[in-house]
């Protein structure tokens, strides 16, 4: 049937902005900083079978986890399902993605059908388990990770289910966060029935499942058309994850092949590890999630997300892997494992589409949990993530201070942590010489400094990318590694491991530096004006200058010196070999 | 005209609008071109020609400017350094880390106004109770000072860690760089904004910095021309939040007139909604890139307290940030999109119509322009249905080639649809009416308001003709269209009001507040709102002041302003109060007893005039002959329409269709709607209310 070309136009206008106001409400009703200040949700308008008909902007990480989840709850329910039933649920082995993200489902009735579902997704800040937070990267199994919830009903025909709210009060230790962050994602669905009950009134239910189906259909063609714009072909990149805490120092592989053929495309995680101690396995979902991220930044950013794009891009993942666990396997902090991912599958799709992808990022954001207890013995718990290292990209620098692709978060004000928590921020900055030397370099690493106030607290870190380093590509060198260190500057500094859990004592110091991010192409290519900009900054150093760009700068104000300039690049070139086209490691000393 | 005027100026991009008032309620206005090599001779020009003969002298000027807005957009700002506390100098560059736009691997955030170079560090530290951690180090003032006079700074920012606790070392950096450097411009964050967050507190004060001597010159060389104009009466500048100020405070803080001229429009529609008895207003003022949307409720604007400035217009800005530089100061709150008559209509990959967001702007410009433009956008296809004059727009100053028009959508938009060229035409019209529902709808439904309970006050260039069909789809029954509604922000000026916004960082519980240190804190807000409204020379008698607490649920990150209701501190039922107006504003309560905490009070200080500024009618213009045109709609297809001047608009309501044309803009009246002119001038279209479905093709 081919419809009204206007009509079928407003109409996805009116669901794109639904998912909108949904995503909104949630931003506006949310109680926690977890939602509001990193974005961690989601919400979307999905149609009665469960396809995705309208995601509303919000975090990659969670993109087409919804129907994953809207699908496992009707297998559970199959037509036992009526209006003013709210479904909720967070288990990973039924649906979910890990704990902390509870789903809400609503489903939406018109003209005495079931139409549409409005489903969000939270993170939420606490959902029980062994640690605060409920994200502590050493559990070795889902038991420990917190309240496990299968799908089930919130609200039966508008009626609380009161035995849940009670045990999920009882199970976290926020319990006004939680509910009141429960109670956003209610809000939201509400407003997206208001929306379709609107909807249904104009175009008739028929006319809207019709219109939700052709909306699909636009996604599908306008992905469709993006990939056969492409050259056809298949590749491999293999990246790695430095360990998961458990069986420290031992490397975890992710393996992602790329084919694509015509108006297809399959990422195949065939070869990654078997799924690991640690909790950092993911679901079949958050690979698809990395996955599609990665093949929508290569082909354009203007589809709208809805089932059409999943139809034309096909993700596998073998059961049993890290990229698709089996239970009990623990996977709270699996948001490490999607970060990974979303390197390794560009790196896959850099080897296809060369101009099109930049080297490796920081390796995603770094979690610091620090808990415990202040003087007057009431208890703190302060969560923060860090990001902010591009790669550098086939047209231009890598950015830094601005937050990984895949989770669009924001860090929390230095004078808030103060004013909240016993702790002190030391330092905050950027760290020069760390950006993988390139062509184009890449972004700069940051740093943050604190110092421990109360009696004692715990500190957890979950880091990395400390001995797998972001590659650099087509010539471009890797970035610095990422780097945990008690008290720097003083006698009794240590370095850490990338992931740790510790006591931190009164007037203690703990310095975390992020991972720089690889560089692109040969920086003996680099634009030399480049170079003396970044020395300028203060963001490369003279020594390094000269050392990996062959770029001889010098002066207050630093300047170029072109004839010293071009004899060092010309000895340069002739005496050390290129960085190779994936980069991961330093290159030895060039010979004199 | 005779007597004394006052006389509203507000320049735009392309144009400087004058509008200018008498004691009787006549208006005269003039538009003229703006001139962005130096705005005061475009606005000397204008008042030239609108005094000319006008036999009266000028009462008061009343400016909003695009200076320091235009300053960020085309980084052309003073060489600005940013002296800071050690260790934090990446804060200003780093900002939240958040980007506007997901999946796009060519995002390129903005550079940092200072930078990396001029941002130096001085060796101190305040703790968050405004005690010292460390002393500040006088050696390391003086390396920051020998620094800025080796860079050549001409303007400084001075943001410290935890300032707004005790400013103590700010003032005493600021001290030293005025004794070295007297001809250096200096803005204090605490000075500035008070208030927790080093983030939004340094960059507020950097873009105070940055735009302070573009902005400083500007208004003493227009002081200096209206002296030797002979044009003695005080200017005023308006702010951001709407309110009037000095050219003495703007010179100082000119981040608080950033976005001083999409205010000003909505300053005028709260006056209109105060003088109609308008209870809940939306403001729609469509111009020819963009559309703006507002909200007026019970005579107040609404506001935000924070904006992204220099970032453009991008979908879904509310909730991806980071587009632009923050400016934390109060700001008349706008939803803006990036839909105006210039946006263009093609066809996407998947053979699907598109409006936007590419606008064809002044050049080329539509192609019924005739300057070069090939792709068709809004303007072209509203000539196309019959809805502007092809005898063109501002009095036939432009003409509208209408084959050409027709040409390009057909070519581009109807054939690949397989629609008539009228059908097709009207189809762009209504996408692009749904996304200007966007910034309808952000500033209603996202803030829990349902805009059918709204009227909707259009105005710019386009407003008028967009108005009736995005009301029906909003389910909105009443829209006005007020006088000279493609000037209206400069009528706007002539019924502001002088404002004076100020916040102060303060946490505590409720309940658990301690009296004296709330009184302290509200008493410094009275004293420094005095000392400005003094400045501004109105007597005590004159002055209006309101305090209002910012709160939030103890666990939630942001808060709501909540007006103290008894003026001087917190009232017993506190609590209470701001439970319903976290209910007004989000749609839900927590249960009873829930803890609410205090992050801060802020004063809205209000200098009240002596006489009232609005008048009782706005006269329209002369009336042209009444004129027929063929219009297209999309039940009746083509049909003859009356397309008549405002005067000859009755007091009775006339059925629709019509088509009101004047000089400055036009308003479409569609079938099924009616028109009347009301006693103050105004349009007043009413929707049958039942009609919702009416726009279906």
């Amino acid at each position: 049937m081919k419809g009204d070309p206007i009509t079928e136009a407003l109409f996805r206008a009116a669901i794109a902005a639904l998912g909108d106001e949904m995503a909104l409400t949630i931003y506006r009703t949310s109680y926690s900083g977890v939602l509001k200040n990193i974005m961690d949700y989601s919400a979307a308008l999905c149609d009665a079978e469960g396809r995705l008909a309208a995601q509303g902007l919000s975090v990659p990480g969670h993109l087409c986890s919804i129907p994953v989840a809207l699908k496992a709850a009707l297998a559970r329910y199959g037509t036992d399902i009526a209006p003013g039933d709210v479904l909720a649920m967070n288990d990973p082995y039924e649906g979910g993605m890990h704990l902390p993200d509870i789903f809400v489902f609503r489903p939406i009735y018109a003209e005495g059908a079931l139409i549409a579902w409005a489903a969000t997704i939270c993170h939420h800040t606490d959902v029980g388990g062994r640690v605060p937070g409920s994200n502590a990267s050493d559990s070795t199994e889902i038991y420990a990770e917190g309240l496990r919830i299968p799908p089930l009903k919130l609200f039966r025909k508008g009626v609380a289910d009161e035995s849940l709210f009670r045990i999920i009060e009882k199970n976290v230790r926020v319990p006004e966060r939680v509910l009141g962050d429960l109670r956003a994602q209610l809000a939201a669905c509400e407003i997206a029935e208001r929306g379709i009950v609107e909807l249904v009134r104009r175009h008739g239910a028929e006319g809207v499942r019709a219109l939700m189906a052709a909306a699909m259909d636009h996604s599908e063609r306008l992905t469709r058309a993006a990939l056969a714009a492409l050259p056809d072909g298949e590749a491999t990149f293999t990246d790695w994850i430095d360990d998961d805490q458990i069986d420290a120092g031992k490397p975890i592989p992710l393996v992602c092949t790329v084919r694509k053929r015509g108006t297809d495309m399959e990422i195949d995680w065939a070869g990654s590890s078997p799924q690991v101690k640690g909790a950092i396995n993911n679901t079949h979902s958050y690979t698809a999630a990395a996955s599609f991220t990665a093949a929508i930044c290569v082909l354009g950013t203007e589809i709208p997300n809805n089932d059409g794009v999943f139809r034309a891009i096909r993700v596998r993942a073998p059961a049993g892997t890290i990229a698709n666990a089996l239970p009990p396997a623990a996977c709270a902090a699996r948001g490490l494992t999607g970060f990974r991912m979303l390197d390794c599958c560009l790196g896959a799709l850099a080897l296809l589409y060369p101009d099109r992808v930049p080297a490796a990022s920081e390796g995603g954001n770094t979690g610091i949990t620090v808990g415990g207890f202040d003087a007057a013995r009431k208890p703190f718990i302060y969560v923060d993530f860090l990001s902010g290292a591009w790669g550098g990209r086939p047209w231009a620098d890598g950015l830094e201070g601005n937050t990984n692709m895949f989770a669009n978060m924001a860090s929390f004000s230095v004078e808030v942590i103060e004013a909240e928590q016993p702790l002190e921020v030391l330092e905050y900055g950027i760290v020069p010489d760390s950006g993988g030397p390139g062509k184009f370099r890449g972004g700069m690493a940051l740093s943050r400094t604190w110092r421990m106030l109360a009696e004692e607290g715990i500190l957890q870190v979950r880091a990395d990318r400390a001995t797998h380093r972001p590659y650099g590509l087509q010539g471009g060198a890797p970035g610095t590694p990422s780097c945990n260190m008690l008290d720097p500057g003083e006698a009794t500094e240590r370095v850490l491991p990338a992931k740790l859990t510790m006591t931190l004592k009164r007037g203690e110091t703990f310095r975390h530096r992020m991972a720089g991010a690889g560089g692109w192409g040969d920086p003996l290519a680099r634009d030399v004006r480049l170079v003396e900009r970044d020395v300028c900054e203060g963001l490369v150093s003279e020594a390094a200058a000269a050392r990996d760009y062959g770029v001889v700068v010098a002066g207050e104000p630093p300047r170029v010196d072109e004839t010293a300039t071009a004899a060092l690049r010309a000895q340069l070139r002739a005496s050390r070999a290129p960085y190779p086209a994936v980069a991961r490691e330093a290159l030895p000393e060039a010979a004199e | 005209m005779s007597g004394s005027l006052r006389i509203g100026i507000d320049i735009g991009g392309t144009f400087t609008d004058l509008v200018a008032i008498d004691a009787s309620g006549e208006v005269r206005v003039r538009k003229v071109a703006s001139t962005p090599g130096d705005y005061t001779q475009g606005i000397m020009a204008g008042l030239a020609a609108l005094l000319d003969g006008a036999g009266a002298t000028v009462a008061e000027l009343l400016h909003a400017t695009t200076v320091a807005s235009n300053v960020l957009i085309e980084r052309k700002g003073a060489r600005t350094a940013l002296i800071t506390t050690a260790g934090f100098r990446d804060v200003l560059e780093i900002r939240d880390l958040r980007m506007p736009r997901l999946y796009d691997l060519a995002w390129q955030k903005p550079a940092a106004l200072v930078p990396r170079r001029l941002r130096i560090e001085v060796t101190e530290r305040m703790r968050p109770d405004g005690s010292v951690a460390v002393p500040l180090d006088r050696e390391s003032v003086a390396a920051a000072i020998a620094r800025l006079c080796a860079e050549g700074a001409e303007s400084v920012a001075i943001a410290l860690i935890h300032s707004y606790a005790d400013p103590a070392h700010e003032r005493e950096v600021a001290e030293a760089v005025r004794e070295a450097l007297p001809d250096v411009a200096i803005s204090e964050s605490a000075a500035i904004l008070p208030e927790i967050k080093e983030y939004p507190r340094t960059s507020t004060a950097v873009i105070n910095a940055y735009v302070q001597p573009v902005v400083r010159t500007y208004l003493a060389r227009l002081e200096e021309k209206l002296a030797a104009a002979g044009i003695a009466a005080p200017l005023r500048i308006l702010q951001s939040n709407g309110g009037l100020a000095s050219p003495e405070f703007a010179a100082h803080f000119p981040a608080h007139i950033v976005e001083s001229g999409p205010a000003a429009g909505v300053v005028g529609a709260a006056a209109l909604a105060r003088l109609l008895g308008e209870e809940r207003l939306i403001s729609f003022d469509m111009g020819g890139t963009t559309a703006k949307a507002g909200l007026v409720e019970a005579g107040e604007v609404l506001r935000a307290e924070a904006m992204e400035v220099g970032g453009g217009v991008l979908a879904g800005a509310r909730l991806l940030v980071g587009a632009g530089y923050m400016l934390k100061l109060p700001a008349i709150d706008l939803a803006e999109v990036g839909a105006g008559g210039g946006s263009i209509c093609t066809i996407d990959a998947a053979g699907a119509p598109q409006v936007g967001p590419e606008s064809a702007g002044a050049e080329p410009g539509p192609v019924c322009y005739g300057r070069g433009g090939t792709l068709p956008t809004i303007t072209d296809c509203n000539l196309v249905l019959g809805y502007l004059d092809p005898a063109g727009l501002a009095g036939g100053v432009v003409r509208l080639d209408r084959a050409a028009a027709a040409g390009a959508i057909e070519a581009r938009i109807a054939r690949p649809l397989g629609l008539s060229l009228a059908a097709a035409a009207h189809g762009m019209l209504r996408l692009a009416a749904a996304s200007m529902m966007r910034a309808v709808r952000a500033v209603t439904v996202e803030r829990g308001r349902d805009p059918r309970d709204f009227s909707l006050l259009a105005f710019g260039g386009n407003g008028g003709l967009f108005a009736a069909s995005m009301a029906a789809e909003l389910g909105i029954a009443r829209i006005i269209v007020p006088p000279l509604p493609g000037l209206f922000s400069a009528f706007g000026l002539l019924v502001a009001d002088t404002e004076h916004h100020l916040a102060r960082s303060f946490r505590t519980r409720v309940g658990e507040a301690e009296p004296k240190a709330v009184a302290a804190v509200l008493g410094a807000l009275t004293a420094e709102a005095d000392a400005r409204l003094d400045a501004e020379g109105f007597a005590p008698e004159r002055r209006r002041l309101a305090f209002s607490a910012l709160a939030r649920y103890a666990g939630q990150s942001s808060e709501i302003a909540v007006r103290l209701a008894n003026g001087q501190s917190l009232a017993e039922n506190f609590s209470e109060e701001f439970a319903h107006a976290h209910e007004r504003t989000y749609g839900f309560r927590a249960p009873a007893g829930e803890a609410v905490e205090i992050v801060g009070f802020s004063l809205i200080a209000r200098g009240v005039p002596e006489e009232a500024r609005l008048p009782e009618r706005l006269a329209p213009a002369e009336a042209d002959a009444e004129q027929r045109r063929s219009c297209w709609f999309p039940d009746s297809g083509w049909r003859e329409v009356r397309i008549l001047g405002r005067r000859a608009l009755g007091a009775a309501a006339a059925a629709g269709p019509m088509i009101v044309q004047e000089y400055d803009a036009t308003t479409l009246v569609p079938p099924g709607a009616s028109a009347m002119r009301d006693d103050f001038g105004n349009i007043r279209i009413t929707l049958a209310k039942a009609d919702r479905n009416a726009e279906e093709t």
